[in-house]
């Protein structure tokens, strides 16, 4: 499913500490194929996630299973990485240490772990970092296609829901159902589409910029609260599909119905393992009751990440 | 011989009285130079705390506001940075005082208050940028009332001391 892109870590190896620079640098290329974490942990073995395995990199640049023999991530790599991701300006990225992250050019998110600082119950920023994830942002064109049937029947979008436990790729699949709906195919007619990308994972935005192809006419509205995104969105930016990640939260039932009132297919995506745990789930019985969805997709990783497990028809 | 003996009167007064108004200068330049260097830092901390400019681009844009010797140092800090090699804040500030002290009239004190800075530059969140930048500033507002000071004194006491001392070193040698 995933295509070879070996430009991808000559784009990240920079905010790396020189020495985990090095050793990610001399690694053969096929090894960043299914490339989707690097993790820097203080004091532990440098690791890379592909697919289910783990592997590190010993000291001497040899790729291994067994994480023991790799290379031990110091504090000042964790502070020079942090340095260079940040630009040597942490002040400049205070909203984003908040939230925990920090995504950088190419869409690629920085996940940040340390000693969180509270200031009147809210966390005011994070501080002795002591671990780092850097999350490869992935585009797979056209990997949303088998979806379109459902999604799109007789060329009309419909509200729809992706459902799947994390890790199945539902993030990518919502990226290219934007970029297929916004961009148009044969029997598709084109549509605006705004994308409320709360957490910079849909369209991986730098500098408020879309670094990952989201269609020619879709808006962005960047670390935008989900509910809010979606009010903003239907008042000022006219769209026909809004999308947007991981709902879960009871105001985004209001903001949900509002859309669905405005005559605007919603696509979003949820954490379930199935329908019928959905189900069972308030905010579920608050979107059924509305007849919210008209379509949802179980997704998993059994066969490769985004396979599609069930399709459930809700009557509208 | 009476030629010989006047031009050599003439060269050592010439020597002494220059040595003299050089550290007369310099004494003048420290003050000027602690006062563009507090200036400067001021215009870093708008730059960082109500622009949230990124920290190479604000020691670019400090170096622009600056004026010699002090530009060098913002100069030197921004293009370490800009380099793209790992390089901390603090290892590209240590980097830029080092090229500081040998352009500036800056005392040792001077250079150390400033090098605190280097620990804390970038690596924190805007407010805590904004209390140690004002911190910075009110030592050196300190430091350069004292070169003041020094400099009322000092000035004259420089200026004729290399005279008199030529003069003295003349009726020796004669």
């Amino acid at each position: 499913m995933y295509r070879v892109e070996g430009k991808i870590i000559s784009e990240i190896a920079s905010y790396f500490a020189p020495p985990i620079k090095q050793l990610l640098l001399g690694l053969d290329e096929h090894y960043f194929n299914r490339l989707e974490e690097i993790r820097l942990r203080c004091q532990q073995p440098l690791l890379l996630k592909s697919g289910d395995r783990d592997i590190t990199i010993t000291s001497s640049g040899r790729p291994a299973e067994d994480l023991n023999s790799g290379y031990v991530v110091t504090r000042e790599d964790i502070q020079r990485s942090l340095a260079s991701i940040s630009d040597n300006s942490l002040y400049a990225f205070e909203e984003e240490i908040k939230r925990g992250f920090i995504t950088i050019p190419g869409g690629h998110r920085v996940g940040l772990a340390g000693q969180a600082v509270i200031n009147g119950g809210q966390i005011k920023t994070i501080k002795n970092f002591s671990s780092l994830c850097f999350r490869i942002a992935r585009q797979v064109p056209d990997c949303a296609l088998p979806l379109i049937p459902y999604i799109a029947p007789r060329g009309v979008p419909v509200s729809s829901l992706l459902i799947s436990p994390p890790r199945c790729g539902k993030t990518t699949l919502l990226r290219d159902l934007a970029r297929i709906l916004s961009t148009g195919r044969p029997n598709l007619p084109a549509r605006n589409v705004a994308v409320i990308d709360e957490r910079s994972e849909l369209a991986g935005c730098y500098l408020g910029i879309p670094q990952l192809d989201v269609g020619t006419r879709t808006d962005v509205l960047d670390a935008c609260p989900k509910a809010e995104g979606m009010m903003m969105a239907i008042r000022s930016l006219s769209p026909q599909v809004v999308i947007t990640d991981e709902i879960g939260r009871a105001e985004d039932v209001t903001a949900i119905r509002e859309c669905l009132n405005a005559g605007v297919a919603v696509i979003a995506s949820v954490h379930a393992r199935n329908v019928k745990e959905l189900e069972n789930r308030p905010l579920m019985q608050d979107l059924m009751k509305l007849k919210a969805f008209q379509s949802g997709i179980t997704l998993s990783r059994r066969i490769h990440p985004g396979n599609i497990e069930e399709i459930v028809r809700w009557q509208a | 011989m009476l030629w010989l003996k006047t031009l050599g009167i003439v060269m050592v007064m010439t020597g002494f009285g220059s040595w003299g108004l050089n550290q007369a200068r310099r004494i003048r330049q420290r003050v000027e130079q602690l006062k563009n260097l507090r200036l400067a830092l001021n215009f870093l901390q708008k730059e960082i705390t109500y622009i949230h400019t990124p920290l190479p681009q604000a020691l670019k844009r400090t170096e622009q506001f600056s004026v010699y010797p002090v530009s060098v140092l913002f100069q030197e800090v921004a293009c370490s940075l800009g380099e793209r090699q790992g390089n901390t804040a603090r290892e590209a500030w240590r980097k830029g005082m080092h090229k500081l002290s040998s352009h500036s009239e800056l005392s040792r004190a001077d250079l150390e208050l400033l090098a605190t800075l280097g620990y804390q530059i970038g690596m924190s969140d805007a407010s805590e940028q904004e209390r140690v930048l004002l911190m910075v500033q009110e030592e050196l507002k300190i430091l350069e009332e004292e070169a003041l000071k020094a400099c009322e004194s000092g000035q004259k006491l420089w200026s004729y001391t290399g005279f008199v001392l030529g003069a003295v070193v003349v009726l020796l040698l004669i």
